[in-house]
């Protein structure tokens, strides 16, 4: 098959950025550990109140004994719960959610957060925000009539901030 | 109206390197590549990984 050479060399600069972006992917997800979110965790999704991590009382954010928070979260049409949450910027979060009832999506804007929540499963996600600021948290599934208006709010605090509540409230920031 | 070319002038430009075309080559593939970088690195990364 002939090929003019000018539409070779366009081939080969277009394999070479492929070649180029594919190993900057590779590169630094190798140094910096990450991967896709891939926890496999069922859960009934009939029974969450009774489940203990999922219990309304149970909800929210929680500081664990090496330093990294843990946000447990119910998404239920319409609204994420609870409905606002405070944390801590620069730190490693957990965020583990379960579905009450259909399929839902998370996602921050301006953030790298956003996973599915199936309902019957644990969508758990580790990640960290560098900036303080307020975030949406917006559903983006497609999960009923009321979807437009499925939201919360993620109020990121400096550390320094999030030490100083963290201190008032005795363990109890959200 | 311009002169219609030569058989010698035809010949020159046909033979004659495609220095448009690699600088064409050259800017759009240099900005593709400069624009992923500035998103990935830039835009992506600083925001915090996901695992």
């Amino acid at each position: 098959m002939h090929i003019d050479p000018l539409e070779k060399k366009w081939l080969y600069i277009a394999f070479g950025m492929v070649g180029l972006f594919l190993g900057a992917i590779f590169i630094s997800a190798l140094v910096s550990g990450i991967h896709p979110p891939s926890n496999v965790e069922t859960i009934d999704s009939a029974r969450l109140h009774l489940s203990e991590e999922f219990a309304e009382d149970n909800l929210g954010v929680r500081i664990q004994p090496d330093g990294t928070v843990r946000v447990t979260m119910v998404a239920g049409r319409y609204g994420f719960f609870p409905r606002h949450i405070t944390l801590p910027a620069d730190t490693p979060i957990t965020f583990r959610w379960a579905s009450i009832d259909v399929l839902h999506g998370v996602h921050m804007p301006m953030t790298n957060m956003s996973t599915m929540v199936v309902p019957g499963y644990v969508a758990e996600v580790t990640t960290q925000f560098p900036k303080p600021g307020d975030y949406p948290m917006l559903c983006n599934e497609y999960c009923g009539t009321g979807h437009d208006f499925m939201w919360s709010k993620v109020t990121v605090v400096d550390k320094q901030t999030w030490a100083r509540r963290h201190a008032k409230t005795e363990g109890d920031p959200s | 109206m311009p002169h219609p070319l030569n058989e010698d002038e035809k010949q020159k430009i046909l033979n004659s390197p495609p220095v448009g075309t690699w600088a064409l080559m050259l800017i759009v593939g240099a900005g593709m590549v400069l624009a992923w970088l500035f998103l990935y690195y830039g835009v992506f990364l600083p925001r915090g990984a996901i695992h």
